[in-house]
């Protein structure tokens, strides 16, 4: 293989495991949102609790989820220097003020709201997890800003051979960025929601004492689903016309390329559907008694993580051969490595990439099974005190 | 603007190395031979030298903060200074492959507790990495490289037994070595448009001393 494919291997294998964890982090953190403000509103334990168990799940796939982000933003400039000479001036600009207006403050927020757990006001607390959040999804808007313009360039000017920023505000308003901002934010909701139904699905299906307390999150989980995945779609759907006017040859980039996204198609139906319909088996816990779907439920855990990745093959395939859609050819904007050396990192990153993403599965793992009321027994350091 | 965004670099390249410093440090000395709480005092041992468990609850409240440091100082070096940042980093391709392994290694290591001595590894072939990559910017043979674990491991130790007298200096040897080799970088047109600079300098201006209080307050907070 060529450096060029090796390079777009790496990143694609890099992109795809950063990604689990970002969808994870954005879902976690948006029910944590609503699960603390109630705590903090009402009071009652069981929301203490409930903010306790995913709060500390939550930080789990944080803390390991940076180090593939710190992998990703390395990979520009080690493998695409040509994408920073050429084009860094405007799709550096989101990509710096998401490391300063939303990573930095994000993981300085959440460590505050970790390290303030029982030892600050708790309405101050509330709001620190409110900032983490608003910082998290800022997270996404400035990444969906700068991927946006590599799918349709907008708001530069040409000077010489390099680009220039032009109109800041044209990359905010750019159309590949809005419908597809909208549709990641959903689509990390659904997982949210996805998560929680099956996680209190496996305590149901050992015969959890703690029934009260799955019972509130399996209904949040699929409340959250049901409202989350018509959104989802339609956010999808959106997209289309946006595409066919600013990337006609998308879906012709390669031949397979309708697969991905068709399967896309599929699971996020299917989420709607058997979402929808557990809804009335809410009603007097029919749906927990049944039994039979608990395990459904379990089972489709992984269902909205796949539809994820198949959904970005088919955006930044679709993409190819162009890296900014119409300006730069990807096969240009390779450093000048040697392709020997490309594939050294290839192979260590995708092996550690594996092994992180089994320490996180295990590490949840064992928080689940641990279930809510885990004395001090720390799951990880960095929990000590959730 | 050249300056005040050398400064920006500068300051966030500092503010990660003095962080990194002993938390790499700390995972580096993990290899020394440990006193147990029980046993008579062994010499050459640290005069308060903690178990493995302590030392990483000890780095706790400091672990995801060097790390942020790191990612805004290559976000401000991508966008401001496009025309160095792919020629820098892929002109030490392998070196940051070491580097970044290293990194998942450790944070992988930590949060999972089962071995120390794969924490040590994470710290060493960060700490390492670091070093090579001052010996590149140097152009100065390999085992200069070895500057920078000596310099973590010693930091580490300072923190560890909490000399904090000597605390500024051993972070201040961590954090200037590699923004002064990076100082010998001519780089006049490497860095982008006014347009550009002026944008960002809104936001990161009134962040970074943001995050340094907040960070401080973490660290307050945690002590208490």
């Amino acid at each position: 293989m060529s450096a060029v494919d090796l390079a777009r291997l790496q990143f694609a294998t890099t992109t795809s495991f950063h990604f689990l964890f970002v969808l994870l982090t954005l879902g976690l953190v948006t029910l944590l949102v609503v699960m603390q403000t109630r705590f903090t509103i009402t009071g009652l334990p069981v929301h203490e609790r409930m903010t306790r168990f995913w709060g500390r799940i939550y930080v789990i796939n944080y803390a390991l989820g940076i180090v593939t982000g710190i992998v990703m933003e390395f990979q520009f400039g080690l493998n695409w220097s040509g994408l920073s000479t050429y084009a860094g001036d405007v799709f550096g600009a989101p990509l710096a003020l998401e490391t300063l207006i939303a990573f930095f403050l994000e993981s300085t927020f959440l460590g505050l709201w970790i390290f303030g757990w029982g030892k600050l006001n708790r309405w101050l607390h509330l709001a620190l997890l409110y900032l983490t959040a608003l910082t998290a999804f800022a997270s996404a808007f400035w990444i969906m800003a700068a991927n946006g313009f590599l799918q349709h360039p907008v708001g530069y000017r040409v000077d010489g051979n390099v680009l220039r920023l032009d109109d800041f505000g044209a990359l905010l308003t750019n159309p590949t960025f809005t419908s597809a901002l909208t549709h990641v934010v959903f689509a990390s909701i659904t997982v949210g929601g996805v998560f929680l139904t099956g996680v209190s699905a496996y305590h149901f299906i050992k015969r959890t004492p703690e029934a009260d307390f799955f019972r509130r999150s399996l209904r949040m989980g699929v409340v959250t689903t049901a409202l989350a995945t018509p959104a989802l779609i339609g956010a999808g759907f959106a997209q289309f016309p946006v595409i066919a006017r600013y990337q006609p040859g998308k879906s012709e980039a390669a031949q397979w390329i309708g697969a991905p996204l068709g399967f896309m198609i599929i699971i996020g139906m299917v989420l709607t559907a058997v979402s929808w319909l557990t809804l009335p088996l809410l009603f007097k816990d029919a749906v927990i008694r049944m039994r039979f779907p608990l395990y459904l439920m379990v089972i489709g855990i992984p269902l909205p993580f796949v539809a994820a990745i198949f959904g970005w093959m088919f955006r930044e395939i679709g993409r190819q051969p162009w890296l900014i859609y119409g300006l730069l050819r990807t096969e240009d904007a390779v450093s000048h490595v040697d392709a020997s050396q490309i594939l050294l990192s290839l192979v260590v990153f995708t092996f550690l990439f594996v092994v992180l993403t089994c320490v996180d599965w295990a590490l949840i793992a064992r928080a689940v099974r641990r279930g809510p009321d885990v004395a001090p027994a720390p799951v990880s350091p960095m929990v000590v005190t959730l | 603007m050249e300056a005040l965004w050398l400064t920006v670099l500068g300051v966030l390249t500092v503010g990660y190395f003095a962080l990194a410093g002993f938390d790499y440090g700390s995972g580096l000395l993990l290899a020394l031979p440990r006193r147990d709480v029980s046993s008579r005092r062994i010499p050459f041992t640290l005069p308060h030298a903690h178990t493995r468990d302590e030392t990483s609850r000890l780095v706790n409240p400091f672990f995801l903060g060097n790390e942020v440091w790191l990612v805004a100082a290559i976000g401000v070096l991508f966008a401001a200074f496009p025309r160095l940042e792919g020629e820098l980093l892929s002109g030490a391709h392998s070196t940051f492959t070491l580097l970044l392994a290293g990194l998942v290694l450790f944070m992988a290591a930590v949060q999972l507790r089962l071995w120390w001595w794969l924490v040590f590894m994470g710290a060493l072939m960060v700490s390492v990495g670091w070093g090579l990559f001052l010996a590149h910017l140097l152009e100065a043979p390999w085992p200069v490289a070895f500057v920078m674990p000596v310099l973590f491991a010693v930091h580490g130790w300072v923190f560890q037994n909490r000399c904090w007298k000597l605390f500024p200096v051993t972070a201040a040897l961590c954090a200037l070595p590699i923004p002064l080799a990076f100082s010998s970088i001519d780089v006049t047109g490497l860095m982008a448009h006014s347009d550009t600079l002026s944008l960002l300098a809104w936001v990161a201006i009134p962040i970074i001393p943001l995050v340094v209080v907040l960070q401080w307050s973490i660290v307050a907070i945690s002590s208490r």
